[in-house]
C-alpha cells in the first residue's frame, strides 16, 4: 500500500522525476550536442558587426550562464533581476546576510567569520554534472570534495531500534548480511531451476558470503563491517551481535540510508566550491560586463513584430527594454501574473508547471561535537520532520561549525514553512537532541530558509505531471516566436539541480546560434 | 489629477494597462509593497497558481478591513485554511501605516479582467443572486456601508473557494468577524456546489470591462 507513495517520495527527492533515460533520448534526438560526458565549446557565431540585443530575465545560474556566453559572442546584454541580489537558489548565507522571506525578513546571525557559511541551496556537485564542472573550471572556482555519505553518521527511526540512532556503516553490514544469509539458503535448498549449473552455485555462494561477511556456514553473525564495539587497538576487537531483522523490515526508511547514494546525482564522491556555493555566482559576477539591474522586476513581456519587449521596474521608474531576443528564467509560477502576449499553448504549457518545495536550516554550532563521535563529514538521517543532519567536510577541528539541521524536499504540508524562525530552530534542535544528546546546547545561531516562502522564487524543484511533460515540454524548449526563450533548470529533466539550469541553457543558446546563423545562410557545424 | 481620471474613466486606465506603450502610468510599487505583487501579480492582475486573487482596483475601505482581517488572525488562521495562511503572514507584519498605503497602491492597480474559469448556469446563478444584490448590490459592485465588497473585482475560481469557505466556515466564524459572519450566513442559501457554480457564473457576466 505504502510503497507506490515512497517511491513517488523518492523520485521527487532524486529531483528528476523524467527519469534518465529520458534525458538522453530528448536530446540525442534534439541533434544538438551529448547532454552527458565533457562539454563541447558552444562555438557561437560573433555577432558584434550587428549588435544584436538581448534581454536576460532572472540573473540565477541560468541567466548569468547565458549573459556570459552571449556577452562573449558579442550581443548587447541586460540582465534583468528581480530580487536585491543575484544568483536566485544559489544562496550562501553568511554574517548579516539578507534571508528575504515573504512577511518573515531577517538577517543572518551567524558569527563574521569565512569558515561558518551555509549552503541555502545548492551543496553538492557530483562528477557527472559536466556543465557545472566545465564552468568552475572555466571560472576557475576551486572546488573541495564534500563528504555526503560516511558510515559514522547515522540513521535514526523514533520507533526503530529502541529510538536509539544506528551508525549507518552497521544499518548497511546488517542489510548485507541479512540479504547474503537468505541467497545462501536459496542455494542450498535449490531454491534454483537447472538454469544456475553447480558451478554457478558455488560461485553464489562464495559471492554471497562475501557479500554480506557470512561465517564458513553461511550464517550472518555479526561482522567487524559494522565497526568496532569495542576495543580493536591496544585491546581485542569486540563486534556488534547481529540485529532483529524484523526491525529492519518492519522499517519505511531503510530506502534513504541505503540507497540514496545509488542515484548518481549523489553518489560519492560530490564536490563543493570552496568557502561557499555562491563562488560560482560570483565567478559568473566577476566576468560579466554587461549591466546587471538589481531590484528590478519584470512587469511585462510583448512580443513585437520584429523584437521583443520587456517593461521592469526600476528605481521607482518604469524602464522599457526593445531586444532582439529574451531568455526568461523566472520561475513559470509567475507567468500567469505577469502581463504577456505570448501564444496561448506556450502559456498553457508554462502553466502545467506547478511549484515544488524545498527547506533548510543551518545551525551554529558553537563546538564541533561531532567529529568528537568520528563524524567527518556526511549526512545522518531521520524518520523526524527535519529529515537529515549534515555534517562539514570543511574547517575539521575548527573551533565551530555550521550544520545543516533540517532539510525537506517534499512537504507539501510547508511544516517548517508555516512556522516563525524561532520556531523552526527550536524544532530543529530537539530532533536533534534524539540523536546526539546535548545538541541544544551547542546551537549558537540559526538560518532557515523555506523556498516556497522566498520572495521572487516561492517554490523549488518543478513540478511537471507526466501528461504535461509529454505534452508541452518540447514546445517549452522552443523559443516562442524564435524570440522567447524560457530557460532554467524548470525546463529541464534536472530541476532542482544546477545542471538542469545551465543544460536548459545550454539548448537555448544553440537554438538561438542556429537562428542566427540562418539569417546569413550558415549552419552550424554538426 | 491622473487619480480622478482613472476613476472617471476606468476603460481609459485599462487600455493603457493593456498596451505595452503606455504602461507609464501604472503604479509602482513601494519596496515593502513589491511583495504583494509577487504573488498577486504584476497590477495585482491575479496568479491562479498560487492561488492569489486579482486585486485590482480593489476599494481602499475593503483591503483595509481584510489586511486588518488578516493581520489579528481573524482570517487565514482556521485550521483547514490552507490557501488564506500563505496570505496571512504579508499582513501580520504590515503596521497601520502600511495597510492603509498598501490600500491605497491596490485601489491604484489596474489590470484586465480575468479569465472565466467557471462554467455554470448564469440563469440559475441570477436567481440564486438576487438575495446577495440586498447587500453587494445588484451590479455586484458592493456596498460599504454594508462591508459588502465588490464582487466583479476578483478572479472567479477565487470567489468559488471563498463561498465554499463561508459554507464551511474557515472564513466568517471567528468571533471578531463580524462582517464574516453575516456573510457565512447569506451562503446557507447555496444548497451545494453546483449553486455556487452558477452564481458566480452569474457574477462574471457583471464585469463591465
Ligand atoms: C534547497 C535546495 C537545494 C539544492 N541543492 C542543489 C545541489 O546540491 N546541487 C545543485 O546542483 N543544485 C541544487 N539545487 C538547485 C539549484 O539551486 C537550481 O537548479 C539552480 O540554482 C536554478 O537556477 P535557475 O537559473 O534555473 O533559476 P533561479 O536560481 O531560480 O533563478 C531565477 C531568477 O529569477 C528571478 N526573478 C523572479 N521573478 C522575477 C521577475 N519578475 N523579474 C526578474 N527576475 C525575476 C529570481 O529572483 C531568480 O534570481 C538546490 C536548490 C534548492 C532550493
Ligand atoms: C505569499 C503570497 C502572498 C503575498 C506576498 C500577498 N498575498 Fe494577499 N493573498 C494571497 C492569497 C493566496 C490570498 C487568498 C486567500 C484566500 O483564498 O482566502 C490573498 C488574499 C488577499 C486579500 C483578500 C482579497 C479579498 O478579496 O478578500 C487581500 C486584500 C490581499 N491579499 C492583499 C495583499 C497585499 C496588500 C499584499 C502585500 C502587502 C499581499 N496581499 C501579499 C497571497 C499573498
Ligand atoms: C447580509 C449581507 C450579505 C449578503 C446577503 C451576501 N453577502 Fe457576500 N459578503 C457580505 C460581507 C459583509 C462580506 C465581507 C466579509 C468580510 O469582510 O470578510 C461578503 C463577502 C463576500 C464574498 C468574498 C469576496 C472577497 O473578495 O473575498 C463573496 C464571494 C460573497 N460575499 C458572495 C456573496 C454571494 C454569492 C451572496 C448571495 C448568495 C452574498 N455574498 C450575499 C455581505 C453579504
Amino acid at each position: 500500500m505504502k510503497k507506490p507513495l515512497t517511491r513517488r517520495h523518492f523520485l521527487n527527492l532524486v529531483g528528476a522525476a523524467g527519469g534518465t533515460t529520458a534525458i538522453y533520448q530528448t536530446s540525442r534526438a534534439l541533434g544538438l550536442m551529448e547532454d552527458t560526458g565533457p562539454v563541447a565549446q558552444l562555438d557561437l557565431k560573433n555577432v558584434a558587426r550587428s549588435r544584436k540585443k538581448v534581454a536576460i530575465l532572472g540573473a540565477g545560474i541560468s541567466g548569468l550562464a547565458v549573459a556570459y556566453e552571449l556577452e562573449r559572442a558579442g550581443y548587447d546584454v541586460t540582465i534583468i533581476e528581480a530580487s536585491h541580489r543575484i544568483g536566485g537558489r544559489n544562496m550562501t548565507l553568511r554574517h548579516g546576510d539578507l534571508i528575504d522571506e515573504m512577511g518573515q525578513q531577517r538577517t543572518c546571525n551567524f558569527d563574521d567569520d569565512p569558515d561558518l557559511y551555509f549552503n541555502a541551496g545548492p551543496a553538492r556537485i557530483p562528477g557527472h554534472h559536466h556543465r557545472v564542472m566545465h564552468y568552475c573550471r572555466t571560472l576557475s572556482i576551486p572546488l573541495q570534495i564534500k563528504s555526503n555519505v560516511s558510515r559514522m553518521t547515522y540513521t535514526h527511526e523514533e520507533n526503530k531500534f529502541g529510538g536509539k540512532p544506528v551508525r549507518i556503516g552497521q544499518y548497511l553490514a546488517e542489510t548485507r548480511g541479512l540479504l547474503a544469509e537468505i541467497v545462501h539458503k536459496a542455494v542450498n535448498k535449490n531454491a534454483f531451476d537447472e538454469t544456475i549449473s553447480v558451478e554457478d552455485q558455488e560461485r553464489l555462494l562464495a559471492f554471497a558470503s562475501s557479500y554480506g561477511d557470512l561465517d564458513p556456514n553461511g550464517i550472518y553473525k555479526g561482522t567487524l563491517r559494522s565497526g568496532y564495539k569495542s576495543g580493536g587497538f591496544a585491546k581485542p576487537a569486540e563486534i556488534f551481535e547481529r540485529m532483529d531483522f524484523r526491525e529492519f523490515l518492519s522499517s519505511q526508511f531503510w530506502q534513504r540510508a541505503s540507497f540514496m547514494f545509488e542515484n548518481p546525482d549523489w553518489g560519492e564522491p560530490l564536490m563543493e566550491a570552496v568557502g561557499g556555493m555562491d563562488n560560482i555566482v560570483k565567478g559568473f559576477a566577476r566576468d560579466i560586463k554587461s549591466p546587471i539591474r538589481l531590484n528590478a522586476q519584470v512587469q511585462s513581456i510583448q512580443l513585437q513584430q520584429n523584437g521583443i519587449d520587456v517593461v521592469y521596474n526600476h528605481k521607482g521608474k518604469r524602464k522599457k527594454l526593445s531586444a532582439d531576443y529574451c531568455f526568461n528564467s523566472i520561475p513559470t509560477h509567475f507567468m500567469p501574473g505577469i502581463p504577456n502576449n505570448l501564444p496561448e499553448d506556450y502559456r498553457n504549457g508554462l502553466k502545467s508547471l506547478q511549484p515544488g518545495w524545498g527547506f533548510k536550516i543551518g545551525l551554529q554550532m558553537k563546538e564541533r561535537f561531532w567529529e568528537r563521535e568520528g563524524i567527518y563529514g556526511g549526512a545522518t538521517f531521520t524518520s523526524q520532520r527535519i529529515g537529515e543532519i549534515w555534517y562539514p567536510s570543511h574547517g575539521i577541528h575548527g573551533k565551530k561549525g555550521i550544520l545543516l539541521g533540517a532539510y525537506q524536499f517534499y512537504d507539501p504540508s510547508m511544516f517548517f514553512d508555516r512556522m516563525t524562525p524561532e520556531e523552526r530552530i527550536a524544532y530543529a534542535a530537539n530532533c536533534g537532541e534524539k540523536i546526539h544528546p546535548g545538541y541544544s546546547d551547542y546551537i549558537e545561531a540559526g538560518v532557515s530558509v523555506p523556498w516556497r516562502r522566498m520572495n521572487h522564487m516561492m517554490g523549488c524543484g518543478t513540478r511537471f505531471s507526466e501528461d504535461a511533460r509529454e505534452r508541452y515540454f518540447s514546445l517549452l524548449q522552443q523559443p516562442a516566436a524564435g524570440r522567447h526563450y524560457m530557460i532554467g533548470d524548470q525546463i529541464s529533466y534536472h530541476s532542482s539541480w544546477q545542471e538542469g539550469a545551465l543544460a536548459s541553457a545550454e539548448t537555448a543558446l544553440l537554438d538561438l546560434d542556429k537562428r542566427v546563423r540562418a539569417e546569413t545562410g550558415e549552419s552550424r557545424k554538426a | 489629477m491622473r487619480n480622478v481620471i482613472r476613476k472617471i474613466l476606468p476603460a481609459v486606465a485599462l487600455l493603457w494597462a493593456t498596451s505595452a506603450m503606455s504602461q507609464d502610468d501604472l503604479p509602482i510599487p513601494a519596496d515593502e509593497l513589491v511583495y504583494c505583487t509577487v504573488c498577486h501579480g504584476i497590477q495585482l492582475m491575479g496568479n491562479p497558481i498560487i492561488r492569489a486573487p486579482r486585486l485590482s482596483g480593489m476599494e481602499t475601505w475593503y483591503v483595509e478591513q481584510q489586511l486588518r482581517n488578516f493581520s489579528a488572525g481573524v482570517r487565514g488562521l482556521h485550521e483547514d485554511d490552507t490557501i488564506g495562511v500563505d496570505m496571512q503572514p504579508m499582513a501580520a507584519v504590515l503596521t497601520d501605516a502600511q495597510i492603509k498605503a498598501a490600500a491605497v497602491f491596490v485601489n491604484a492597480t489596474r489590470s484586465t479582467s480575468p479569465k472565466i474559469t467557471i462554467s455554470g448556469d448564469t440563469l440559475k446563478g441570477k436567481a440564486h443572486y438576487s438575495t446577495c444584490a440586498a447587500c453587494h448590490g445588484v451590479a455586484g459592485k458592493g456596498n460599504e456601508a454594508l462591508g459588502s465588497p465588490d464582487l466583479t473585482i476578483p478572479d472567479d475560481w477565487y470567489l468559488v473557494t471563498q463561498l465554499q469557505n463561508f459554507r464551511s466556515g474557515v472564513r466568517g466564524s471567528h468571533p471578531a468577524d463580524s462582517y464574516g459572519m453575516q456573510m457565512r450566513a447569506s451562503v446557507q442559501l447555496l444548497a451545494d456546489d453546483e449553486a455556487i457554480m452558477d452564481v458566480v457564473s452569474y457574477i462574471s457576466t457583471l464585469r463591465n470591462d
